[in-house]
């Protein structure tokens, strides 16, 4: 295929405002139609992007779109099958991740690459080219400097397991910045940020911007998008479907081009058939069909099956919007009979410090308790416990009035508990099993998976493919290793799994991370449905504004402590916000 | 353009073992011709005596009943992803018990009550021998793989001064138990030559197959073995797994000492180690981990020890190639999963995220298992 775009001359590095230089204005990368296949699914496929010095470039799509595999073709990770990249006009090989930064592309991951008993100087100098010994007080000066800059008031010596996660996010920008980085790759990076880190980063991402930096950010989240971007890509099942340039995005008309860009995501407001880069495949936009390539076989080969996901899309088609559409009168809660009460509960975490103190509550049948905090201040334990994942060093726990603490997580489960971590990839499933035996898992002792020692091989089949149809997730079949599959997908066969096991009280810990919308919806309204149906639903979650839409209540953590607990009509996110920080919070110095 | 489906077949990951085993017998042609020995002479020798002489087979398939049975066990510790390297030791305190409880009852009861009580005398000297790390490890969080490898010093010591003294039979010099006479011991297949061992490996064999495909205890351990975060995390009871999983492969490798016992030595001799361990380990690995596997590969690994030493001698090679040939072959596999890894549609960068998603894959030793582990534990507050 012809290059559309001639090479560009080397751009150099420029102040926006200021003293100028003279700017070559090419796009500092080129990437050509790019085309990545994983056996069957083809997950890039002839994807264009160009990259601007200057500019924040974000990234859209679904979940299973392709852009963490077109970042990871640009950082190195992968080698596209076919396309190519070019560096300030020069056509290039990325070969390693090593190699990308050598190039100047640093890529932010999800998950971030520090090592947590490493002081962030150390960890900025890891992989450093400096030899045997490297000098760490000339760092040191360096990064002190720089830290204030990015509004780190630590000291370089400080251990990384010290800092939050903004702060440690932060050090991996100012790693990869260090290493003459002048494309700053970020996927996801507000997924594990507060409301008030997220305007931060933000902030430094504007900032880097003007500093010259192309920074990519990948995203599902149209807010941060359209707040800090200067040009959007959309992708959809591994094409390039629509590109939006500064005169749109800085122009005036910001609510239209969300439109547009919901449009180009999703489809759902225009069913029609599109042709793209002259590719001859046609696609069917109508919500909830999967798209299909030649030789990408339909999972479960129902080509006309309504999955539940696609139900709750069309269902609630105002997604986007902050709508009341699942909010319900709170006042059938609190009629509802105390399911499980805890008392008193004091806990450890994993790293042996006091996790939760002197903690009580109580749960009523029909609610959604959710659970608001930063990080780390106890929601993630208060969720074991409640499941039964977790011990408590002291206090009680009562299930209908009968006391069940500290009976272990057998107990909890044949009781009626269930539990959905947010660890997915370590702790939820069993990445080389088979979607079957993740399926399995957690009854695997139970009828009908088994007699207590003969599996029943044909039900726990049956059991996987009725849930991925009835649940829509995306796969080759029952006997695909999970691991293959997208977060999304294993998230909702998580999910499908504790539902299947009919719980009573079902604990979610941050069910939607890194989903894309329209899964982050269904598991939403599937948890309000398992409230209305008379379970109890503790969603622990990041997103206010989906505790918000579903909770009954809403209890924050704060250092161990549920410091309050508000029915849903009583608060706002300003509110919860404040409680969440405790009120101690300093103001976020950001870079001049 | 764009590569064509990469649909792994069944036999995909054998073909990489297969692969790595002629890449091995290249590289020890290499290492005859250096030495000025021809390859093809000695691998012809190789092949036509060890598959071409009735005397060969029968051997090889006397060979096959011990690596069997051990193979089994190992695979059992390793899909559980429990390192159990004290195979060597398990299987000498077996023999050594299977040796003295036989030749205590020989003659007193029937043949076959005889075997049986020798054969569970055998497991449960391996039993016992895995006892040991198997509670450091459950107990105490102990790294088995130092713990079993250390008993296997502590086993062939031990053995060496019971049989030097308080299980010696008192009539003979040297230092070994009382021979049990070789009417009594086990009877060849139909007058093949070849004694009844090879049917309880195989036996052996199709039973662990068995638990991993059609048992909940193999179910769990398989889960355990590819992510024990999980396994704790679905309530299941990781401790008493990874105790059945030590606990098994110790009895099944001191059920292959007491095999050798009963089937062809008799009795058990002061610093008797036949070495099944390394070979298991190559042979399990070569298997992929799948247990049906276990039987073709152990064919061919005793073939290959059965013929080399019949081709050793006449051409003047040590004995020692063909160990080293099993050496080889190990490294040549470590390599060709490592091609097979990066040339598979998952590439390396998911692998590290999500762990290989071949099923059947070796899992890796607990690197990061500290040995201290007890440490994290407590402080974790998990029940």
């Amino acid at each position: 295929m012809a290059n559309p775009h001639p090479p560009a001359p080397l751009s150099r590095r420029a102040g926006r405002g200021g003293n100028e230089e003279p700017i070559d204005r090419g796009p500092i990368i080129a990437m050509r139609d790019i085309s990545k296949r994983f056996g069957p699914a083809l997950a890039n496929d002839h994807i264009s992007l160009d990259l601007w010095p200057g500019e924040v470039h974000a990234v859209l799509g679904e979940n299973g779109a392709g852009k963490t595999t077109l970042m990871n073709v640009l950082a190195g990770m992968y080698q596209p099958d076919a396309g190519t990249i070019r560096i300030a006009g020069e056509e290039v090989q990325i070969a390693s991740p090593a190699d990308a930064l050598r190039r100047g592309i640093g890529t932010v991951y999800q998950h971030f690459t520090l090592v947590p008993n490493l002081s962030i100087v150390e960890n900025v100098v890891l992989g450093d080219e400096g030899g045997f010994l490297p000098d760490l007080s000339a760092a040191d000066a360096k990064l002190t400097a720089m830290l204030a800059d990015f509004g780190l008031d630590v000291s370089p010596r400080t251990e990384i397991r010290n800092l939050a996660l903004g702060q440690r996010q932060r050090v991996e920008i100012i790693k990869v910045l260090l290493r003459g980085s002048r494309v700053l790759v970020l996927d996801e990076p507000t997924s594990v940020l507060t409301p008030g880190e997220v305007t931060a980063l933000l902030d430094l991402l504007r900032h880097l911007r003007d500093q010259g930096v192309a920074v990519v950010l990948i995203t599902h989240k149209l807010g941060e998008a359209l707040a800090v971007s200067d040009r959007v890509t959309i992708l959809r099942n591994g094409r390039n479907v629509g590109e939006f340039g500064p005169d749109v995005m800085t122009g005036a008309a910001k609510e239209s081009v969300r439109d547009r860009i919901v449009e180009q995501m999703f489809g759902a407001t225009q069913p029609t058939e599109t042709r793209h880069h002259g590719a001859q495949q046609s696609i069917d936009v109508s919500p909830g069909v999967a798209i299909k390539h030649p030789g990408h076989s339909e999972p479960a080969g129902e080509e006309s099956r309504h999955s539940r996901t696609d139900a709750a899309f069309s269902r609630d088609s105002s997604f986007l919007g902050m709508t009341t559409s699942l909010r319900r009168s709170p006042s059938r809660a609190e009629s509802g009979t105390t399911l499980l009460s805890l008392r008193g509960i004091s806990t450890l975490g994993d790293r042996g410090a006091p996790a939760l103190q002197d903690l009580s509550l109580d749960l009523h049948r029909g609610e959604v308790f959710g659970i608001a905090g930063v990080d780390g201040n106890g929601q993630k334990e208060l969720g074991e416990v409640i499941a039964g994942q977790r011990a408590v060093s002291s206090g009680q726990i009562f299930l209908d009035g009968a006391e069940i603490t500290n009976r272990g997580l057998g107990t909890a489960t044949r009781l009626g508990i269930g539990y959905v971590t947010d660890d997915r990839l370590h702790e939820g499933s069993v990445a080389a099993s088979s979607v079957t035996d993740n399926v399995a898992l957690k009854a695997i002792g139970r009828q009908p998976f088994s007699n207590g020692f003969w599996l029943n091989r044909r039900a726990m089949d049956e059991e996987a493919r009725r849930l991925i149809v009835e649940f829509g997730v995306k796969t080759p079949g029952p006997e695909t290793a999970i691991g293959m599959l997208s977060g999304g997908n294993i998230q909702k066969l998580l999910l499908a799994r504790e539902l299947a096991l009919a719980p009573k009280l079902l604990v979610c810990n941050k069910p939607t991370t890194g989903l894309d919308l329209r899964t982050a919806r269904f598991v939403v309204q599937t948890l309000r449905e398992q409230a209305d149906a008379g379970k109890v639903v503790v969603l622990i979650s990041s997103e206010l504004d989906e505790l918000m839409e579903i909770s009954d209540r809403i209890g924050v953590m704060y250092n161990g402590q549920l410091v309050a607990v508000m029915p849903r009509g009583e608060t706002d996110l300003e509110t919860l916000g404040n409680l969440m920080l405790g009120g101690a919070r300093r103001a976020f110095k950001v870079p001049a | 353009m764009t590569r064509g489906a990469l649909v792994p077949s069944r036999f995909a990951p054998v073909l990489t073992s297969l692969a790595a085993i002629v890449a091995a017998m290249i590289l020890g042609g290499v290492f005859l011709a250096m030495r000025g020995k021809d390859p093809l002479a000695a691998y012809g020798m190789l092949f036509s005596r060890g598959l071409g002489t009735s005397y060969g087979i029968t051997e090889t398939l006397i060979r096959m009943a011990p690596l069997l049975i051990v193979s089994a066990g190992l695979l059992i510790s390793l899909r559980a992803g429990v390192w159990n390297i004290g195979i060597d030791g398990q299987l000498m305190v077996g023999a050594l018990f299977a040796g003295v409880v036989a030749s205590a009852v020989a003659g007193q009861i029937a043949n076959p009550l005889m075997w049986l009580a020798a054969a569970l005398a055998g497991m449960g000297g391996g039993l016992l021998w895995a006892l040991v790390p198997a509670i450091l490890r459950v107990r105490w969080g102990l790294n088995e793989i130092i713990t079993t490898l250390m008993m296997n010093y502590v086993a062939l010591n031990v053995t060496s001064w019971l049989v030097k003294g308080p299980v010696k039979d008192p009539n003979v010099v040297p230092p070994q138990t009382r021979l049990i006479p070789q009417e009594m011991r086990l009877p060849d297949i139909a007058g093949s030559g070849v004694h009844i061992g090879l049917l309880v490996g195989l036996v052996v064999v199709l039973l662990v197959s068995v638990l991993f495909r059609n048992t909940v205890v193999g179910f769990m351990l398989d889960i355990l073995g590819r992510n024990r975060q999980a396994a704790i995390h679905a309530g299941m009871p990781v401790n008493r797994l990874t105790l059945v999983a030590l606990l098994a492969s110790g009895a099944l490798a001191g059920l292959a000492g007491a095999n050798d016992i009963l089937g062809v030595k008799g009795l058990f001799q002061g610093n008797w180690n036949p070495g099944y361990g390394f070979a298991a380990f190559a042979l399990v690995y070569l298997a992929r981990l799948h247990s049906l596997w276990i039987i073709p590969f152990a064919y061919f690994l005793s073939f290959l020890a059965i013929g080399g030493e019949m081709m050793a001698r006449p051409l003047g090679i040590p004995t020692y190639f063909v160990e080293m040939l099993e050496g080889l072959m190990l490294l040549c596999f470590a390599v060709a999963t490592y091609f097979e890894r990066i040339r598979s549609p998952f590439g390396r960068a998911e692998e590290i995220e999500t762990g290989p998603a071949t099923a059947g894959e070796p899992p890796g030793p607990l690197v990061g298992d500290p040995v201290f582990e007890p440490v994290a534990r407590s402080a974790g507050g998990r029940p």
